[in-house]
């Protein structure tokens, strides 16, 4: 595959990873960028077939973690507030459709935000991007049972973040 | 008819249907709860546990479960969302401008290099590098301080060795020459033929000549400031009109008068 090819494909992917640990637009372009710039220079290993996305996602995920070690270093972690994160742009046509799931994104990584880092992983991993679990697992570097048992926590989690983010924004 | 066992009892009481026919109105049942005191106890504990069981209301907990799960199945059917975000306008090419500029490294260079630099920023790499050293240390020298020993007696003999013969010649030309040049006991007119003297080293001579030329030196310099200033103080310690003319003018000249 080309690779200019490949970077337009898997662009919207990456970045939404970036994001998800970055949580601030402008800071997910430049973790996204530097992760493909990884994958540029590591080319000559890509695995082929299955186990190119899962190494893919464990690229992004070492990347996503040294970012966020050097941000820490330079400044404080930022919280991208809910308007910067409804103005992510949404494939789906249409302007009502396009508003509907722009408000439940924000909804959702307003949520995510409020998980601890491995829930978050965790449901990132597996449930926004649909990994299995052995290689959520593997990516993660922890036990298969650990990952089964915080992914249930996590999405319950989840859930009661979102209603009561829901519910505040509604009584807002 | 067999004799009704607790087991039996509590098992029908909890599920009616499990007990084929109309097990309420056995006489023997009614018996055994009647003369059996911990199935009668029994009894009056699980009577009160769906007495009150059944003063809750009667969907909260089925309605607080659906709520919860159904929540949850939301949740999840909406993250997918979040797996393609579009990183907005001009992107693409912002990374293939940074790639372009970065060439396909090869394999095996970058793969140890990267093993290396992940081992090495490690923040306990200093530590582990220190246990490691040190456990080599002792394995190679038998204990800690055995291997400064070693290096110094090493030092020591290689010094002794290789620098030991050129330290020697030149200590005892020195001492031989301290021996010359220190005013000693002028020796008897007898003795003025005594012993042969050796040649002077050249180290020796060039020394000589050196402090020689630097006292030489010293000596002109330091006689040419004491006449300047004996010059100065008997110039000026003399009359006015007696004063010769300073240094730098002529001597007045009477027979040169324009008169």
């Amino acid at each position: 595959m080309a690779w200019e090819a490949f970077v337009r494909q898997f662009q919207g992917r990456v970045f939404a990873l970036a994001y998800s640990y970055a949580g601030d637009r402008e800071d997910a372009r430049d973790l996204a960028q530097e992760i493909f710039v990884r994958l540029y220079e590591a080319r000559g290993q890509w695995p082929t077939g299955d186990e190119f996305l899962p190494w893919l996602f464990r690229v992004a995920r070492n990347r996503s973690v040294d970012y966020l070690r050097r941000r820490r270093v330079r400044r404080p972690a930022s919280t991208a507030d809910d308007a910067e994160v409804a103005e992510l742009p949404d494939p789906a046509p249409g302007a009502e459709a396009q508003a509907i799931a722009s408000d439940r994104r924000s909804l959702l990584h307003a949520a995510l935000r409020g998980l601890s880092a491995i829930s978050r992983e965790i449901v990132v991993l597996r449930d926004v991007h649909g990994l299995p679990i052995q290689q959520v697992a593997s990516i993660l570097g922890v036990p298969l049972g650990t990952v089964k048992s915080r992914a249930s926590r996590a999405r319950v989690e989840l859930a009661a973040r979102v209603l009561a983010l829901s519910r505040g924004r509604g009584d807002a | 008819m067999n004799r009704l066992t607790c087991d039996y009892v509590r098992a029908a009481i909890l599920d009616p249907g499990t007990v084929p026919g109309d097990w309420v109105g056995r006489p023997d049942a009614a018996a055994h709860i009647q003369q059996c005191p911990s199935c009668r106890d029994w009894l009056e504990a699980f009577a009160a546990g769906e007495q009150a069981w059944a003063a809750e209301p009667a969907d909260r907990f089925a309605a607080q479960v659906i709520d919860r799960t159904a929540g949850v199945e939301a949740v999840v059917c909406d993250l997918p969302l979040l797996a393609d975000l579009d990183p907005g306008p001009g992107f693409a090419e912002r990374v293939l401008m940074a790639t372009s500029r970065k060439p396909a490294t090869e394999r095996w260079r970058p793969r140890v290099a990267g093993a290396w630099w992940a081992m090495v920023r490690r923040p306990r790499f200093a530590w582990e590098a220190a246990y490691v050293a040190t456990v080599c240390w002792v394995l190679v020298f038998g204990n800690p301080v055995g291997a400064i020993e070693w290096s110094a007696t090493s030092i020591r003999a290689v010094a002794r060795e290789r620098l030991g013969p050129p330290v020697n010649d030149l200590r005892a030309d020195l001492d031989a020459w301290r021996s010359r040049i220190a005013p000693g006991p002028v020796p008897p007119a007898g003795e003025a033929a005594g012993p042969r003297v050796e040649p002077v080293p050249p180290v020796v001579r060039v020394w000589e000549a050196a402090t020689n030329w630097l006292r030489s030196l010293t000596a002109s310099v330091v006689n040419a400031i004491a006449r300047a200033w004996e010059r100065a103080t008997s110039w000026s310690e003399q009359p006015a009109g007696e004063r010769p003319a300073p240094p730098g003018e002529p001597p007045t000249d009477a027979a040169r008068s324009p008169q």
